[in-house]
C-alpha cells in the first residue's frame, strides 16, 4: 500500500483533507458545491517531521485504535509510519491541553514548532465537477461479535486483531500470542461467516473476500509459527476470485489446515479452555478444545451510511450499501455521484482498485470539457551538473523498514560497515525510508554532502525504486544515480532465524550495491507524442463499455469485433437476478456505440497485426478479407469468453440434458415450455474447478439460483435438486440463494471425488448421487438435468496474446500486471484488459473493468507524451555485426534492423523496450548494454561480492586480534 | 479424587450443551468415569429412566442438566424434570441409598462449563458417598435428607 499511499500523497493535482466530513451537497454533476467540515489536527501538517517526540512525552494513554486496541499510544500519534499525510495529529478527546487547557508538554518539546493549539474547526466550502464516494465498509456489532463469546474470552479475536498480531510492526512484532498469557497458541480455530450470511443479524449478505483472507491469515501464521494446528470451519468456501481456488489448494496442502464445513453457533470455555461444538455433515456432534479462536467477521455497511445517504442525496440497497444495478455499477442514483469500493457491495482489493480506476474514468467523462484547465504539473529543477564532474560521493541510507529489517538485521553496524568502504562519504539509518518525512530527510542529506550517488539498503526496488528516484529528481539530482540493496526481502525475511549471518549478509549486499554505485552514470528520459486514438478489440459488453467512456471522455475511439453482431455473450442471457434486462443494457450499449460521433466501428474484423510501442501502436485490421492499417496510442483487449461445452453427463446424447444458457433461452418462452417437466437437477460446476479448467467461473451459481427462482415463478410445483460443491453466491446474490432454499429448492453438496452420474432409464434419465447427509445413495428421476458449465476463455486469447506480446494464465486468460495494484494492466505498456478476456465475472464486474480499463487508457491520451523509462538497451553500433540475434529474441518487438551505410545494424525501439535485458545477454560482440545495469556494472558487483568473501575472513581474524588486544589492554 | 470415584451419568438435553464427553476426558476435565446422554427435552425423563441409569447402566449418581427454569426451550420441560428428580430422590432413600446421588442442575443454554460443573459437584459428592454398595441397610441420615429435600 505504501507506493499508493506515497503517489497519493505526492501528487500535485491531489488535496487531501483529513478529519473532514461532508456536510452538504448542491449542485448538479459539473457544478457542485460541497460544504466540508474540517476538525483540527493540532498539528501543522507543513511543519511535523514526523519525529514522534511530542507521542513520547505526552502523559495521556490513549487505546491505539490502528491496532485495534491491542495496544496504547498517546494523545499525539500517527496511526502508522507511512500514514499519508506524514504528519502527526492529537486525539482531540483524550488531549489535556484541549479539553483543560492544562499540559501543553508536546508544543513545548516540538522542536519544529509544529503543535498549534490555535487551529480551529474549519467550514470549507468546495467547488467540484463530480464526487467519489469510497467510506468503506464498517464493523461487525460488538453484540454479534459477543455471540461467539468475544470480549468475554480473551482468546477470541477478530480477523482484524489478528491480522495486526502477524503483523511485523504490530502490538506483538509479528508473534501470534494469546492475549490471556501472552503465550503462543498451539491450536487455532478460524470461524467463518462471523455478521455475514447471517439474517439474525440484519446481515443477509456474503462479505465475499472472508474465506479468502481467512486462509491468507492461517498461513501468515504457519509460516511464523510451522507447528501450529490450525482448523477452518465453513459453510461454502467462496474464494471465487482469479487464481483464489488454485492458492487456496496449494495453502491447504502445504500447511495442512483441517478444513470441516460447519457453522460452530458458539464458542464455549470450560476450566479456562476455548471449546468449539460443532455437527458434522452426517449429523453427528464434535467437540474440540482450542488454544485461540478467530472470528473471520465479514464487511458490514459503514456506520455513517445513513448519513451519508441522506447528504450526498442517494439511495441505499435494504442492507444499507450504496444502490447501484447492473448496468452502471459505478453511478448512484444521483447523477454526477459515483462509488468505488466496499461501500458499493463487499469486496477484496483488487475489485476495489478496478472500481476506483472505474469511477475515475466515469468523473473524466462529465469534466472531460473542462480537462486540464485546473491541473498542476510537476516541473523539476535542473540538473547540478557539477555533481557529475565530481568524483563518486556515496551516501548508505540503511533502513529499519520498523522491525521489518531492523528485526532482524544488526542495521546500525550495517552503516557502520557501509562508512568503511571506499567512496562512502555518509552513511546512515533511517526507520522507514519510503515515509515522507525521511524521504525529506535524504534530499537535505543529499545536498549537504553533495552526494552524488546514493545507496538505499531498504526492499525491492521492484516497488520502491520510483519513490527515491523521484527524490532524486526533485533537488535536480539525475534518476539513475540510486542503487537499492534490498535488504529485506532477500535478507531479514528470508534469514529471520540467524540475525548474525543475515546481517553479514546484508554488509555484503550493501557492499555490492555500493561497487554497482560508483560507476552509475547519468541516465536520460526520452519522450514520445501519443496518437489519440485507442483500439477496443471485442464488442462484447465490456468492450462496447470500455469504447463509449474512451469516447464520451473526448478520444477517437475504433472498436472492432469479431462477428457480424455486437453484445458478445451477453446476448445469450435472457434476465439477470435482480430483475434488470440484460436484452435492454446491450441494447443500449449497442445504440451508443452506433450513434457516437467518436467511435468508428468495424464488425467481422480481426487483429492480424500491432507493432510499434505505447502511444503510437500501428495495427493491421482484418476487415472482411479486407485489410486496413489504424494508428492508435493505446490498446484495450476485451475478447469476451465462451461458455464452456460439456463432454460427459450424456450432454449432447440425450436431449433432457441442456445448460443453463440453453435453459434460459427455453424460458423465454414462459410457461409452456415446462409442460411435462416436474422433476429439474442441476449440476454445479461442469467444467469448472476440475482437471478440464481447474478454476472458478464465478457465475454459474448465480445462474442457477437465477434459473432455479425463474422455474418456481413459472411453475410453483417443481421439483429442483441443485448438485453444487460450493454455492459461492457470493455479495448480496447470497439473499437470491436463501430466497431460492425457501422456495423448496433442495441443495445437495458433493465432493470431486464423488461427482452425480447422469443416466439413461428406459426412456428417460435419471442422476445417481450420493447425499452426505444421510450418507446414502440416491437416485433422482429427472424430466430435465442442467448442467452450470464453466466460462471458458476465448479460443483468440492464445493468438492475440503472441500478437500483443503479452503472456496469458495457464487457464488461457490474460495476466495482468499486478493482480491488486494495476489489475487492468499487461505486461505491455499502453495495453490495458477487461471483461472475462481478464478472467469470468459478471456483467457489473465486467462494466467495472472495462471503466477501469478506459480510465488507465485515457491518461497516455490525455498527457498526449509518455515518457520512457532509460533503463532500456543501449546499441553501439560500431561494435554491432548486424546478426540480427537480438531481433529474434526480443519479446516485445522493440529493436529493429536499420541499414546504416551499407550494412544491417540493430536499433532499440526505446519506448517498447522493457529492459528485460535478453538483447544484451545474448549479443556475441557485447554490442549492446542495459542503462542502469551494464556489464561492467554487474561485473563490480560480483567481484564486490567474491573478493570480499576472503576479505571478510581476513578481516575476522583481524577483529579478533583487536579484540585479543583489547583485552589484554582492559587487564592491564 | 479416589481411585474408584464410581460412575456418574449426566442426563442433557440438546439445548443445554452438545458437548462430547471425549474432548473434555481427553483434556483432562472430566475422568472417564463421567457418561453423558443427550435428550430431545429433560422432560422427557421418567422415574423410571433416571432409576434405571442406577441399576442397569451402574451408575452411582446422576445430575440432570436442564434449561433454566423459567426460559426452558420446551416451557415447561426442565421443570418436570426436576420434579421427577425430587420423587427419584425419595425413592432412592426409601430403598436405604443417599438421595444426594441424584440431583437437578439447571444451566445456561449452550454452556458447558455448568455441566462440568455439575459432574463434578457429583463425583465430589461420589468421594464422600463412595459407590453404591448393594446391602439391605436402613441409613438414618438418607432417608433424613430425603425428607429435606
Amino acid at each position: 500500500m505504501a507506493p499508493k499511499l506515497v503517489e497519493a500523497g505526492r501528487s500535485p493535482n491531489i488535496e487531501i483533507l483529513t478529519n473532514a466530513r461532508l456536510e452538504a451537497l448542491e449542485g448538479k454533476p459539473g457544478n457542485f458545491v460541497a460544504k466540508v467540515y474540517q476538525e483540527p489536527r493540532y498539528i501543522d501538517e507543513d511543519k511535523c517531521t514526523a519525529c514522534g517526540t511530542c507521542t513520547m512525552y505526552c502523559p495521556v494513554p490513549v487505546v491505539d485504535l490502528y491496532n485495534e486496541r491491542l495496544n496504547v499510544t498517546r494523545a499525539p500519534h500517527i496511526d502508522y509510519a507511512q500514514a499519508i499525510p506524514s504528519c502527526f495529529y492529537i486525539d482531540a478527546k483524550a488531549c489535556l491541553r484541549v479539553n483543560h487547557e492544562v499540559c501543553n508538554l508536546c508544543a513545548q518539546t516540538c522542536i519544529a514548532g509544529a503543535i498549534d493549539f490555535t487551529q480551529k474547526p474549519k467550514h470549507l466550502e468546495l467547488e467540484i465537477g463530480a464526487v467519489v464516494l469510497s467510506p468503506g465498509f464498517g464493523r461487525i456489532s460488538h453484540e454479534v461479535l459477543e455471540r461467539f463469546g468475544y470480549g468475554r474470552y480473551p482468546d477470541v479475536l477478530t480477523s482484524m486483531e489478528f491480522e495486526r498480531l502477524t503483523c511485523a510492526s504490530g502490538p506483538s512484532e509479528g508473534h501470534i500470542i494469546r492475549l490471556s498469557d501472552h503465550k503462543p497458541p498451539k491450536k487455532i480455530a478460524f470461524l467463518q461467516c462471523i455478521g455475514s450470511r447471517d439474517e439474525t443479524c440484519g446481515n443477509g449478505y456474503c462479505s465475499s473476500v472472508c474465506c479468502m483472507y481467512a486462509f491468507k491469515e492461517a498461513s501468515v501464521a504457519k509460516e511464523h509459527e510451522p507447528d501450529l494446528d490450525i482448523a477452518l470451519f465453513f459453510m461454502d468456501i467462496r474464494t471465487q476470485g482469479k487464481g483464489f481456488d488454485l492458492s487456496r489448494e496449494q495453502a491447504t496442502k502445504k500447511y495442512g489446515f483441517r478444513v470441516i464445513r460447519a457453522r460452530v453457533p458458539k464458542v464455549d470455555q470450560v476450566e479456562g479452555k476455548l471449546l468449539l461444538t460443532w455437527t458434522e455433515e452426517d449429523g453427528t456432534p464434535k467437540s474440540e478444545f482450542f488454544d485461540m479462536v478467530v472470528l473471520s467477521i465479514g464487511l458490514e455497511s459503514p456506520e455513517d451510511a445513513k448519513e451519508i445517504a441522506e447528504i450526498a442525496g442517494i439511495e441505499l440497497n435494504k442492507f444499507n450499501f450504496c444502490k447501484t444495478s447492473i448496468a452502471s455499477p459505478l453511478n448512484t442514483t444521483r447523477d454526477g455521484i459515483f462509488v468505488a469500493g466496499a461501500f458499493q457491495g463487499p469486496k477484496d482489493i483488487p475489485e476495489s482498485v478496478t472500481q476506483a480506476s472505474g469511477v475515475a474514468a466515469l468523473a473524466s467523462e462529465v469534466l472531460g470539457d473542462s480537462r486540464g484547465t485546473k491541473t498542476i504539473t510537476i516541473t523539476y529543477p535542473e540538473e547540478n551538473q557539477e555533481l557529475l564532474k565530481l568524483p563518486p560521493r556515496i551516501g548508505v541510507f540503511v533502513c529499519h523498514c520498523g522491525v521489518n529489517i531492523a528485526g532482524v538485521i544488526d542495521v546500525k553496524s550495517v552503516a557502520e560497515y557501509a562508512a568503511t568502504l571506499p567512496d562512502v562519504v555518509l552513511s546512515e539509518t533511517t526507520l522507514y525510508s519510503c515515509s515522507q518525512d525521511a524521504l525529506r530527510t535524504i534530499a537535505e542529506k543529499i545536498k549537504e554532502n553533495q552526494l552524488n550517488r546514493v545507496v538505499i539498503a531498504a526492499c525491492s526496488p521492484r516497488t520502491h525504486e520510483p519513490l527515491f528516484k523521484e527524490t532524486l529528481r526533485s533537488i535536480g539530482v539525475n534518476a539513475a544515480f540510486i542503487e537499492m540493496a534490498n535488504i529485506r526481502d532477500q535478507c531479514a525475511w528470508v534469514h529471520s532465524k540467524e540475525p548474525e549471518a543475515a546481517t553479514e549478509k546484508a554488509k555484503d549486499l550493501v557492499r555490492m550495491a555500493v561497487s554497482k554505485a560508483r560507476l552509475l552514470e547519468p541516465l536520460y528520459e526520452t519522450e514520445v507524442d501519443v496518437t489519440p486514438r485507442a483500439l477496443v478489440i471485442g464488442g462484447g459488453v465490456s468492450g462496447m463499455s470500455a469504447a463509449i467512456s474512451i469516447a464520451d471522455q473526448g478520444y477517437e475511439c475504433i472498436l472492432i469485433e469479431k462477428t457480424d453482431t455486437l453484445g458478445g455473450i451477453a446476448n445469450k442471457l435472457s434476465f439477470t437476478l435482480t430483475g434488470e434486462d440484460p436484452k435492454k443494457i446491450v441494447k443500449e450499449l449497442v445504440n451508443r456505440v452506433k450513434k457516437h460521433p467518436k467511435i468508428t466501428l468495424y464488425t467481422n474484423a480481426t487483429l492480424k497485426n500491432l507493432s510499434g510501442y505505447i502511444g503510437n501502436f500501428i495495427s493491421t485490421i482484418d476487415h472482411a478479407g479486407e485489410e486496413i492499417q489504424v494508428e492508435h496510442g493505446v490498446t484495450i483487449i476485451a475478447t469476451g469468453g465462451r461458455p464452456y461445452e460439456p463432454k460427459d453427463y450424456l450432454y449432447g446424447q440425450s436431449n433432457r440434458v441442456i445448460t443453463q444458457l440453453e435453459l434460459e433461452e427455453k424460458l423465454k418462452k414462459g410457461k409452456s415450455s415446462l409442460k411435462n417437466i416436474n422433476t429439474v437437477v442441476m449440476i454445479q460446476c461442469v467444467g469448472s474447478r476440475g482437471d478440464d479448467q481447474n478454476y472458478c467461473s464465478k457465475v454459474c451459481c448465480m445462474q442457477a439460483v437465477k434459473n432455479a427462482l425463474k422455474l418456481k415463478e413459472l411453475k410453483p410445483s417443481i421439483k429442483i435438486y441443485v448438485f453444487y460443491r460450493d454455492m459461492r453466491t457470493y455479495g448480496f446474490s447470497e439473499a437470491f440463494y436463501r430466497e431460492a432454499r425457501e422456495k423448496g429448492v433442495i441443495f445437495l453438496r458433493y465432493e470431486p471425488d464423488r461427482r452425480p452420474e447422469v443416466i439413461k432409464s428406459g426412456r428417460g434419465i435419471k442422476v445417481k448421487a450420493f447425499d452426505r447427509i444421510s450418507q446414502m445413495d440416491i437416485e433422482i428421476p429427472a424430466s430435465l438435468v442442467v448442467l452450470s458449465v464453466g466460462i471458458s476463455p476465448s479460443e483468440d486469447n492464445d493468438k492475440i496474446s503472441k500478437i500483443v506480446k503479452t503472456p496469458i494464465t495457464q487457464d488461457g486468460f490474460f495476466l495482468e500486471a499486478h493482480a491488486k495494484l494495476r489489475p487492468v494492466e499487461v505486461a505491455v505498456d499502453g495495453v490495458f484488459i477487461c471483461g472475462l478476456s481478464h478472467g469470468p465475472k459478471g456483467i457489473d464486474e465486467c462494466i467495472a473493468q472495462a471503466k477501469a480499463a478506459a480510465s488507465k487508457a485515457v491518461i497516455p491520451l490525455s498527457k498526449g507524451k509518455v515518457s520512457v523509462e532509460p533503463i532500456v538497451s543501449r546499441i553501439d553500433k560500431d561494435k554491432c555485426i548486424g546478426c540480427g540475434i537480438c531481433v529474434s529474441l526480443c519479446p516485445y518487438n522493440a529493436i529493429q534492423m536499420v541499414k546504416v551505410g551499407k550494412r544491417r545494424k540493430a536499433e532499440t525501439i526505446s519506448a517498447s523496450c522493457k529492459g528485460c535485458g535478453i538483447c544484451a545477454s545474448h549479443c556475441p560482440v557485447l554490442a549492446i548494454s542495459m542503462g542502469g545495469f551494464t556489464d561492467e556494472q554487474i561485473f563490480s558487483q560480483i567481484h564486490a561480492f567474491a573478493e570480499s568473501y576472503l576479505g571478510t575472513q581476513q578481516k575476522d581474524s583481524q577483529e579478533k586480534k583487536q579484540e585479543q588486544e583489547g583485552e589484554q589492554e582492559n587487564k592491564e | 479424587m479416589s481411585d474408584r470415584p464410581g460412575k456418574v451419568i449426566g442426563f442433557c438435553c440438546n439445548y443445554t450443551t452438545q458437548v462430547t464427553e471425549e474432548p473434555l476426558k481427553e483434556a483432562g476435565i472430566l475422568p472417564e468415569s463421567v457418561e453423558f446422554k443427550r435428550l430431545s427435552c429433560t422432560g422427557k425423563l421418567e422415574v423410571s429412566s433416571l432409576l434405571a441409569a442406577f441399576s442397569r447402566h451402574g451408575a452411582d449418581a446422576v445430575f440432570v442438566a436442564g434449561c433454566p427454569e423459567e426460559e426452558c426451550h420446551n416451557f415447561s420441560g426442565s421443570r418436570r424434570a426436576s420434579k421427577r428428580v425430587k420423587y427419584t430422590k425419595q425413592i432412592l432413600s426409601e430403598l436405604g441409598i443417599e438421595p444426594e446421588r441424584i440431583e437437578m442442575f439447571f444451566v445456561p443454554r449452550q454452556e458447558t462449563e455448568p455441566v462440568v460443573k455439575a459432574a463434578k459437584e457429583m463425583l465430589s459428592r461420589l468421594e464422600k458417598l463412595g459407590p453404591i454398595i448393594k446391602k439391605d441397610s436402613n441409613n438414618k441420615e438418607g432417608n433424613d435428607s430425603g425428607k429435606a429435600a
